[in-house]
C-alpha cells in the first residue's frame, strides 16, 4: 500500500515524535543536576535601546554561565543558575509586568534593568513580593532613597557620577590652561537622560565648578529621536565652549553628525556620563568623528585581571564586541547575587536578603572597589572614570591612578580631522 | 530672544527638505489609505524593511543608498503584495478595529523579524557623501537630505504620472472612487488592489533607502515616521496623494521651526497639534475632496 504524507499524517508524526523526545530526554535532566537556582533578568531587550537590552542579557548570561561552568553555587550541593529572561521593551509598564512573571515563574531574584523609570517601578513591586532586586544598572538617585529593603544597586548614583564630573573638568581646565565659560547641555527625555542633564545642570548652576561657568543651552529631545537638525542650529547659536550630551545609541549618532554637518565650534564633547558614545557601534560607524569624544562612565576597570578575563570570553563569544559599562556591570550584578546565594546557603528571601546586605565583592572588573552596600542599597564603592576615545579605542584617561593614556583637550574640530 | 535670520533660514531649509522624505512615507499610506481604506500600521516596519535593504545592499556590494533604493522598491513591493493577498484581503470588508490588530500583528512580525535578520544595533554606514555639505551664506545644506529630497519628489512625480496615465493607474483610481462601479465595468479588483499596496509599500520603501545615510537604521526606527505620516495623512486629506505631498512639507517645516519655541521633546505636540486643528476646524483635511 502506498500511502502519501499528507498534512494529518504530518502532524500525527511530528506530535509522536516531540513526545518521545521530551519523555525521553527529561529523566536524564532530572537525575543528573541538583535544584536549579532561577534568576530573572530584566532588560530592554527590544525597543529603542535593544542593542543595549541585548549587550546586558549578554552580560547577565555570560555570569551565570560562568558560575555553573565552576560548579554552581558550591553551599547549595552545587546547584545550577538558570536566568529567566524577561524584556521590557524599554517601558516602563512592560518592565513591571515583565518582571511580575517572572517572579511568578519562580525567579528568587532579579537583576536589570538598564533604565531608571522601569527600576522605580521594579523596586515598589519586589517590596511588596518580597523579593530581593538587585540594579546591575540604573543611576537616578530616586530609586534607593524611599526606605526600601529589598532593592540593591550596583551602579553609580547620579550624584556620584556628577561629582566626579566636576573633578574630572576642574582638573582637565587646570592642566590644560583652558578657559571653559558657556556650556550647552543635551539629553534625552526619559527619566535617566533628564535627571542626569538636570543634576548635571544643577551642579553648574549651584557653582560647585572651581571656575565661572554657565550654561548657555539647554535642549531635551525625545528617545528614538530621528532628526536633530533643529536641536544643533539652537546649539550653534548658542555657542557653548564645551557641549555635554546626554545620550543614547541612537541619537548619539545623529548628534555627532549634526554638529560636523553645521560645523559647530567646540573644545570638546564631554559628557557627564551617558550610553551611545562608548559603544562598539558607535566607533564602527563614526570612524573619526567618534575620536576625542570624553564620557565620564562608569567603565571597566583596564588593570583588574577579572576584567581581562571576560573580556577575552566576550570577545570570543560575540565577536567584535567588548565588555563595556552595560555589559560589564550586567555580568557584576548576577556575579553579586550567586555570591549572596553561597553564603545565604538558601534561596528563601530573608536569607538572601541577610547575605546581600553583608556583600563584600571584590572581583569586580569595574573601576571602584569592592562592592559594599549602604543601608539604602546602594553600592558604596561604585565610581566613574573619565574615558576618552583615542584612534578607534577607548582608553581610561582620568583618574591618574587608573589612567592608560593621555587625554587630548581642546579636542581638533569634528571637520579638521 | 535673540532670533538670528540665518537659524531661521536654517531651521526651515533642514525641515523642507526632511519634509520631502515624509511626503513620500505619506505617499504611500495615503494611496493605501486611499484604495483600500485600511489603514497600514505596519507602515513603520515596512520603511524599517526598505532601510535594512539597502544597508545589507551597501554593505555587500557598496552601492550607495542612493541607488539600491530601486532595489528597496522592488523588495518592498514584493513583501506588500504578498501582505496584501495574505492578510489584508481577508480583513478588508471586516471593522476597523479589527483590521488594526491584523495590521499591528503584521507591524510586530515584520519589526521582530528584522531585529533577528540585522540584529538590534543602530547601524550608519559611511557613505561617500553622509557628511558632506553645501554653505549658502551662513545656511547649511545637507547633501544626503537635498538627495533624499529630490529623489523623493521624483518618485512621487512618477507614481503621479502612473496613476494618471497607464491602465492599471487608471484601476487603481476607479477602485479607489467606487469599488461597486469597477467591479461592475470588469475590473479585477483583487489585481487592483495587490498592485497598489505594492506600489504603497514601494514608496515607503525608497523612503527608507533614502533615510539610510541620515539616520541609524534599526529595527525600531520606524515608529515616530508613522506617527508623523498618520497626521500628514490627516493634514493633506485622507487618501489625497497631492495633500500627502504638500502636508508632508508642512509638517516637516513646521517640526523644524516649532522648536524655537517649544522643548524639542514636545516637538510632535507640534504635528499632533496640527492634526487636532485640521480635525477640528476642517476634517476632510486640505485636499480632501467630498467623496473621500
Amino acid at each position: 500500500m502506498k500511502k502519501k504524507m499528507n498534512r494529518r499524517t504530518f502532524l500525527k508524526y511530528s506530535v509522536a515524535m516531540g513526545a518521545t523526545t521530551t519523555i525521553a530526554g527529561f529523566p536524564a535532566i532530572l537525575r543528573s543536576q541538583p535544584k536549579e537556582i532561577l534568576i530573572g533578568s530584566v532588560q530592554p531587550v527590544t525597543g529603542p535601546l535593544a542593542d543595549i537590552g541585548i549587550a546586558c542579557r549578554r552580560g547577565n548570561q555570560m555570569a551565570v554561565d560562568e558560575i555553573n561552568a565552576k560548579g554552581g553555587i558550591k553551599s547549595m550541593g552545587g546547584a545550577k543558575l538558570r536566568l529567566l529572561l524577561g524584556d521590557s521593551e524599554a517601558k516602563e509598564e512592560v518592565g513591571r509586568s515583565e518582571a511580575e512573571r517572572l517572579i511568578k515563574d519562580g525567579a528568587v531574584c532579579i537583576v536589570g534593568p538598564f533604565m531608571s523609570g522601569i527600576a522605580m517601578a521594579i523596586a515598589t513591586l519586589c517590596e511588596a513580593r518580597g523579593i530581593p532586586f538587585v540594579i546591575d544598572i540604573a543611576a537616578a538617585d530616586a530609586i534607593t532613597q524611599r526606605g526600601y529593603k529589598y532593592t540593591f544597586r550596583c551602579f553609580s548614583t547620579v550624584s556620584t557620577f556628577m561629582s566626579n564630573m566636576g573633578e574630572y573638568i576642574a582638573q582637565i581646565v587646570k592642566e590644560k590652561g583652558v578657559t571653559i565659560k558657556r556650556i550647552g547641555v543635551t539629553n534625552t527625555g526619559d527619566l535617566f537622560g533628564r535627571v542626569q542633564g538636570k543634576a548635571w545642570i544643577d551642579y553648574i548652576k549651584a557653582k560647585k565648578l572651581p571656575f565661572e561657568a554657565d550654561v548657555v543651552e539647554h535642549i531635551e529631545y525625545p528617545v528614538g529621536v530621528a532628526d536633530l537638525s533643529a536641536e544643533v542650529a539652537k546649539v550653534k547659536v548658542a555657542k557653548p565652549d564645551i557641549l555635554c550630551p546626554v545620550t543614547r545609541p541612537g541619537d548619539a549618532k545623529i548628534l555627532v553628525r549634526e554638529l560636523f554637518k553645521q560645523r559647530v565650534e567646540l573644545l570638546g564633547i564631554v559628557s557627564p556620563g551617558a550610553p551611545g558614545l562608548y559603544e562598539p557601534e558607535f566607533i564602527r560607524d563614526m570612524g573619526k568623528l567618534a575620536d576625542f569624544v570624553l564620557n565620564n562612565v562608569p567603565w571597566v576597570n583596564p588593570r583588574s585581571p577579572k576584567f581581562r578575563e571576560i573580556n577575552e570570553r566576550f570577545a570570543k563569544l560575540y565577536p567584535g564586541k567588548y565588555v563595556d559599562t552595560n555589559s560589564g556591570y550586567a555580568y557584576l550584578g548576577v556575579m553579586v547575587i550567586a555570591d549572596a546565594l553561597d553564603r545565604a546557603k538558601s534561596t528563601k528571601p530573608e536569607d538572601l536578603l541577610e547575605a546581600l546586605r553583608k556583600t563584600n565583592y571584590k572581583e569586580n572588573p569595574m573601576v571602584g572597589g569592592a562592592v559594599q552596600f549602604a543601608a539604602n542599597g546602594d553600592n558604596l564603592n561604585a565610581s566613574s572614570a573619565m574615558i576618552q576615545i583615542l584612534k578607534g579605542e577607548i582608553k581610561v584617561v582620568l583618574p591618574k591612578v587608573a589612567a592608560e593614556a593621555e587625554y587630548v583637550f581642546p579636542t581638533p574640530q569634528l571637520w579638521e580631522r | 530672544m535673540i532670533i538670528e535670520p540665518s537659524y531661521i533660514l536654517q531651521l526651515t531649509v533642514s525641515g523642507f527638505l526632511m519634509g520631502g522624505v515624509y511626503s513620500l512615507i505619506a505617499l504611500g499610506l495615503s494611496l493605501i489609505f486611499g484604495v483600500m481604506k485600511v489603514i497600514n500600521f505596519a507602515h513603520g516596519a515596512m520603511l524599517v524593511w526598505g532601510m535594512y535593504i539597502s544597508l545589507t545592499i551597501m554593505r555587500l556590494t557598496g552601492i550607495d543608498p542612493f541607488f539600491s533604493f530601486v532595489a528597496s522598491a522592488a523588495g518592498l513591493f514584493i513583501i506588500g503584495y504578498f501582505i496584501q493577498r495574505i492578510v489584508v484581503n481577508r480583513i478588508m470588508t471586516f471593522h476597523e478595529s479589527m483590521q488594526v490588530i491584523a495590521m499591528v500583528g503584521v507591524m510586530m512580525i515584520l519589526e521582530n523579524m528584522a531585529q533577528i535578520i540585522w540584529g538590534p544595533d543602530p547601524h550608519s554606514p559611511h557613505t561617500k557623501y553622509s557628511l558632506s555639505t553645501v554653505w549658502l551664506g551662513g545656511v547649511m545644506i545637507d547633501v544626503p537630505r537635498l538627495l533624499a529630497f529630490w529623489i523623493a519628489i521624483l518618485i512621487a512625480t512618477l507614481v503621479f504620472l502612473f496613476l494618471k496615465y497607464t491602465d492599471l493607474g487608471k484601476s487603481i483610481r476607479a477602485s479607489a472612487d467606487n469599488r461597486t462601479g469597477a467591479l461592475l465595468v470588469g475590473t479585477d479588483v483583487n489585481k487592483v488592489y495587490s498592485a497598489c499596496f505594492g506600489i504603497g509599500a514601494a514608496c515607503v520603501g525608497v523612503a527608507g533607502a533614502l533615510l539610510v545615510p541620515l539616520i541609524p537604521t534599526s529595527p525600531h526606527v520606524g515608529f515616530p515616521f508613522k506617527l508623523t505620516s498618520f497626521c500628514i495623512v490627516i493634514l493633506g486629506g485622507m487618501g489625497s496623494l497631492p495633500g500627502a505631498m504638500i502636508g508632508g512639507l508642512m509638517i516637516g517645516v513646521a517640526e523644524s521651526l516649532g522648536t524655537i519655541f517649544i522643548p524639542s521633546s514636545l516637538k510632535q505636540v507640534i504635528s499632533f497639534s496640527i492634526m487636532v486643528l485640521i480635525l477640528l476646524l476642517r476634517p476632510r483635511g486640505l485636499f480632501g475632496g467630498k467623496g473621500s
